[in-house]
């Protein structure tokens, strides 16, 4: 009896062991990828998480898309006609199918940007497309857009991946799209398996002959870096993003490439700048002399990262020469002035928030804290948990905050939804109406050399006039790819877009 | 027999209103707010208040947890707040990964421990027991993850083999299964298995002083009856105790073994739950954790009348 109850839990733990795992499809010429993390949902309306662009970028795509260098090229939409300003008729192209079979029409276009636009579906592209009046259909495959003002970053806006067009009726059936991905890119969704691996199959249909070349990308799941950099050596993952300290241990490994690009994102220190002691642009400006931005790329990354202002390099004629801010030159003395001036003779002390999610933060703090003693200038550091970070930078109940921000493709996006009175990620309570007025003028310029010009001079006064954040490193981003792996070129515009492209030998 | 185990089971009731009632508290009251952790940068106040006004996510928090409990009771765990998928679908997926590494991890560690605490026992102070004392030491010494690490690096580097990637059910390749689940395995049963062979040396010690052992050697049974009949059986009961402790932990997921070897377990789930406040998810692992843990707990009581018949359950 006793055995037998024995037993009966034995085989009943054995039981619930065996249920439920879903099988692994076998395949050859499937290009393997490590992912360092899950995707938080396959929404590309709602869901901004890095792991779930990832996957964005194989499934959806969006009118038009963007080519190595940053030029606007076609996707869905075939050609364009700029009627003026405020009027661009698209014309489809035709025969585009969706992965469940049907054919994507000027109606899923006006759908998808409706969508986008309605407040219920909180979308994190509204704020793209804010200018929208309204989408026209023309016929089945000709759409226009109807804008309120000019809008200079129109077309960058349609190239992201964030104006993925998708079919009305998988998000009427479901809701959302959080668990579903139906899209028209070369790949499509066969497996997820989370935090296992996340299968995608070549879309058979695509309208590109010879894309995508493998016949399918898994993504394995392996959080832990020294994992994945051992299933790179052994040739179980072909490629994966790896971090700078990575870069020098996988450095000269026979069958490895390590590829360097660059992307728009920036480590940043802000300032509330509501409060004392730095809603003085005095003492902001003094932090800046005595910053080394210099010494913080070489050692918080090795020296593999860049000193940027709030335009990163990578958005090249956008962004301005660092040689024009003059705060960028390290100066422990100047700082030490500047602060006697706003009135902190003896020194200043305050506290740096910062999470503890990401090592280049914690290291940046540490650092920092480090070269700002020769100011006389004492640091407290506070690492905190990620949700608990979120809070601090939505509540502003920080003194400074080290964080990174993707300052995006366009300066529009560098400049406005970071620092404009009104902009969408303006958590530093700051505002300055001169600075307002510059890159409102800006948003509606199409003339490129005058919305240059403003953009040049936003930058010159956010730096240097204003300091509401002290812009620091813009780090390199790496890929360690398997050397049978070819077509994998990265640029600041298309990295795992070009996925489709890649081949295996 | 049977009365015992049903009052057992029924006793887990208020015990898992406790603790779910524990940690719902608990995460609703962490600071970091599930709607901007869904949105990051992106999102605005106004986006935020929408996706929390979709999830219910402005109730109090007894209402919902008074829902979630409603919910559960009929059999439906809700859906994930990031992913909105099915939880129970999550723990299906995932508990058998859990109980997979469980299950081997302790088969191979008491294949090891117990011939090695016996051996060390009966030949106590001689050169085999100072061995498997020092083996034992090293292993108990040793954390887990760091033997996983070691693990894949001195693979990867010498034999240039890495397990395969991607999760398998044993029951349809169990070979692909079973090489993925050896390193983590072999680094979880390394320590189990030292801190339950020290157990087994010392109680078995204890038991080898008693005097019925002096009368069963003095009777003239065979040294092997004396100790495998006598002494191990009746050594084994603080053994159990220690191995259904440690099944409840590791059924509770081995967090830093599954992030090492990229293995989909339960551990992780509730991890990436808690940083992302998806209370349904962290719910739905507490409660199966607690479950399994108490049942493991009946489990070992009951096996203790299986080895000593001077135990009785009514």
């Amino acid at each position: 009896m006793k055995l037998k109850i024995f037993l009966v839990f034995t085989l009943i733990f054995l039981l619930i062991g065996s249920v439920g795992i879903v099988e692994q499809v076998n395949a050859e010429n499937i290009l393997e990828v490590a992912k360092h993390m899950e995707a938080e949902g396959f929404d590309p309306h709602k869901v901004p998480a890095h792991s779930s662009i990832q996957l964005y970028m194989q499934v959806y795509e969006g009118l038009v898309s963007t080519s190595n260098e940053g030029d606007i090229v076609p996707q869905l939409a075939e050609s364009w006609e700029i009627i003026d300003d405020t009027t661009y008729l698209f014309n489809l192209r035709e025969g585009v199918l969706f992965h469940n079979g049907r054919e994507m029409v000027a109606e899923d276009i006006k759908f998808s940007f409706e969508r986008i636009l309605d407040p219920e579906t909180a979308s994190i592209a509204k704020s793209n497309f804010e200018m929208v009046e309204s989408v026209e259909i023309v016929d089945d495959y000709t759409v226009i857009f109807h804008l309120e003002n000019a809008y200079a970053d129109f077309f960058i806006n349609l190239a992201h991946v964030y104006s993925a067009i998708v079919p009305r009726e998988v998000i009427e059936e479901h809701g959302d799209l959080m668990n579903h991905m139906v899209g028209t890119g070369p790949f499509k969704l066969d497996t997820w398996n989370p935090d296992n691996y996340t299968l995608l199959v070549k879309n058979e249909d695509y309208y590109i002959d010879g894309q995508p070349a493998v016949d399918g990308i898994r993504y394995s799941i392996m959080t832990d870096e020294s994992s994945r950099m051992a299933a790179l050596r052994s040739g179980t993952v072909h490629m994966t993003s790896i971090s700078p300290e990575a870069v020098q241990i996988l450095e000269g490994t026979s069958g490895l490439d390590l590829v360097e690009y660059s992307n728009f994102d920036y480590t940043y220190l802000a300032f509330n700048v509501t409060e004392e002691p730095f809603d003085n642009p005095l003492v902001r400006e003094a932090m800046s002399y005595a910053i080394d931005r210099e010494l913080l790329a070489e050692i918080v990354f090795d020296g593999m990262a860049g000193v940027t202002g709030p335009v990163p390099p990578a958005q090249q004629i956008w962004a301005a020469d660092i040689s024009e801010f003059p705060s960028y030159q390290y100066d422990p003395n100047k700082a030490q002035e500047l602060l006697a001036e706003a009135g902190y003779e003896d020194g200043l002390k305050f506290e740096i928030t910062t999470s503890t999610a990401y090592d280049y933060m914690v290291d940046t703090a540490v650092i920092l804290q480090e070269i700002l003693q020769a100011a006389n200038v004492e640091v407290e550091i506070k690492l905190i948990e990620w949700g608990t970070y979120i809070d601090t930078w939505v509540n502003r109940t920080h003194q400074s905050l080290i964080g990174l921000n993707g300052a995006g493709r366009t300066p529009d996006r560098a400049l406005y939804f970071f620092f404009h009175s009104t902009g969408a990620a303006n958590v530093w309570g700051f505002s300055d109406s001169k600075f307002d007025t510059i890159v409102e003028a800006a948003r509606v310029e199409i003339d490129q050399e005058n919305r240059q010009e403003l953009y040049h001079e936003a930058q010159l006064r956010l730096v240097n006039e204003l300091a509401p954040n002290l812009f620091l490193n813009t780090p390199s981003q790496f890929y360690a790819v398997n050397e049978v792996v070819s077509n994998f070129n990265p640029t600041p515009y298309q990295a795992e877009g070009q996925f489709k492209l890649i081949s295996l030998e | 027999m049977r009365n015992y185990i049903i009052k057992r089971i029924l006793s887990l009731i208020p015990l898992i209103i406790g603790i779910t009632f524990l940690v719902f508290i608990a995460i609703n009251f962490i600071p970091g707010d599930p709607a901007r952790i869904m949105l990051g940068i992106e999102g605005t106040e106004v986006m935020a208040e929408q996706i929390r006004e979709q999830l219910g996510l402005n109730q109090p928090v007894i209402i919902r947890y008074i829902n979630w409990m409603g919910q559960v009771v009929r059999g439906d765990l809700g859906l994930s707040l990031m992913t909105r998928r099915p939880v129970m679908q999550e723990l299906m997926m995932r508990f058998p990964v859990t109980i997979q590494i469980t299950f081997f991890g302790v088969i191979v560690s008491l294949f090891l421990a117990i011939p090695s605490g016996v051996l060390s026992a009966i030949n106590r102070d001689k050169l085999i027991d100072f061995i498997f004392r020092i083996l034992s030491f090293i292993g108990i010494s040793l954390p887990s993850f760091a033997v996983g690490v070691l693990l894949i690096l001195f693979m990867s580097k010498t034999f240039n083999w890495n397990p395969p990637t991607g999760f398998v059910n044993i029951w349809n390749e169990p070979l692909k299964a079973l090489t993925i689940l050896a390193l983590p395995v072999i680094a979880l049963a390394t320590r189990l298995a030292a801190s339950i062979s020290r157990m087994t040396r010392s109680s078995m010690l204890e038991v080898l002083k008693q005097d019925y052992i002096r009368t069963a050697k003095a009777k003239g049974l065979k040294e092997r009856t004396v100790i495998y009949s006598h002494a191990l059986k009746n050594s084994l009961i603080p053994v159990l105790t220690l191995i259904g402790l440690q099944i409840g932990y590791l059924l509770g997921g081995a967090v830093i073994i599954e992030e090492v070897f990229s293995l989909p377990g339960l551990g992780r789930l509730l991890l990436t739950g808690i940083h992302n406040r998806d209370y349904p998810i962290v719910m739905g692992c507490i409660l199966v954790i607690a479950i399994s843990f108490a049942l493991v707990n009946v489990v070992v009581d009951i096996s203790y009348s299986l080895i000593d018949p001077r135990i009785k359950y009514e």
